[in-house]
């Protein structure tokens, strides 16, 4: 009896230890896509109305149009903030390294434009929303380090749309 | 009476039939070895990680702590993206000029310290003081007199922060862990 009770436990073991396994294969996998390919994020906030919603969008980034260069004005971006290094800020690119950018101080209340050359290495981003973005406007442009990837989908509330930004 | 053919249609068949499970032999074993091969580099990522992952650094900018023709160096991130490094530490850093380099300095003062600094030691004696900003870290290369660092390009972003060297693996006479 002792026996086959021994050999039971030996079988659950190794089917426990099988399907561990295979789980932590399985998330490997996917912590290895999310690092490389591509990473899913919850953007919400004023600061890129109208173009993402104020209280959540599902939005898709890839990771490899940054690792290749291949970010340009006009695209949305996934930054680690520069003023908190544990957020990330979604936020449209509008110089690269070497572009001369003109924005307006403060929209609220003057119309005061200033221009500015965007150094090396860096990049200017603004939110779609100018009256309610801390953007480069605020703290400069960041590195090109900190992005982190581009949005190219987003899924709205109640339907999915295929967006090409 | 013709009791064998040989020849004809019937070779040719076999022949395409036995080519055809040759190649899906083939296929199978090149999606084995693929297969092997992406858990191998999975694992090696996960590691890097959440363990370690060796780096080369060379240049003059960290002498005498690390030399100029290149040194192996254990790094690691937990400390990283736990917001755990201090002043004194050895980091791996993305430069902020150059983002595909990967530069390894000092860090001299984390956001809100105020930072002294000698401009040009070559040729001065002039010191400039700043105040580090918040998310910001201010790093710089033991050799002051080769160094390309915050004296040049400012305060870096605490996002920037690769890595935290722990230990040197190569040259062997400096196996061990980095002291202060």
């Amino acid at each position: 009896m002792g026996v086959s009770n021994v050999k039971q436990w030996s079988r659950i073991v190794k089917e426990a230890l099988d399907r561990a396994f295979f789980t932590a294969k399985f998330l490997c996998l996917l912590h290895v896509s999310n690092t490389y390919l591509c990473t899913v994020a919850l953007a919400h906030g004023p600061s890129m109305l109208p173009t993402l919603n104020l209280s959540g969008d599902l939005i898709l980034a890839d990771r490899l149009s940054v690792r290749f260069g291949k970010v340009g004005p006009g695209d949305i971006v996934l930054v680690r903030s520069p003023q908190n290094p544990r957020k990330i800020i979604t936020k449209r690119v509008v110089g690269m390294g070497g572009d001369r950018v003109t924005f307006s101080v403060d929209p609220k209340d003057s119309r005061r434009c200033e221009t500015v050359v965007v150094p090396e290495g860096h990049v200017w981003i603004a939110g779609d929303n100018i009256y309610a973005s801390t953007d480069s406007r605020n703290f400069g442009a960041v590195p090109y380090g900190l992005l982190q990837g581009k949005v190219f989908w987003r899924a709205t509330s109640f339907h999915i749309t295929l967006g090409l930004y | 009476m013709k009791c064998r053919r040989f020849g004809g249609k019937g070779e040719e068949d076999m022949g395409a039939l036995s080519k055809l499970s040759q190649w899906r032999t083939l296929a199978r074993e090149a999606a084995e070895r693929t297969a092997i091969l992406a858990k191998f580099l999975c694992i090696l990522h996960v590691t890097n990680t959440y363990i370690c992952t060796p780096t080369l650094v060379y240049g003059p900018s960290m002498l005498p702590t690390f030399n100029l023709t290149g040194d192996v160096l254990l790094v690691e991130n937990l400390t990283v993206r736990m917001g755990k490094v201090r002043p004194g530490d050895v980091v791996l850093v993305r430069s902020p000029e150059n983002p595909r380099k990967t530069v390894s300095k000092r860090i001299l003062g984390m956001e809100g310290d105020r930072v002294t600094f000698m401009i040009d030691p070559k040729n001065s004696n002039r010191c400039q003081s700043v105040v580090i900003p918040k998310g910001h870290v201010w790093i710089q290369g033991d050799n002051i007199y080769a160094s390309h660092d915050s004296r040049n390009f400012g305060p870096v972003p605490y996002g920037l922060i690769q890595g935290k060297v722990f230990f040197r693996v190569w040259p062997l006479n400096g196996f061990g862990s980095l002291r202060q």
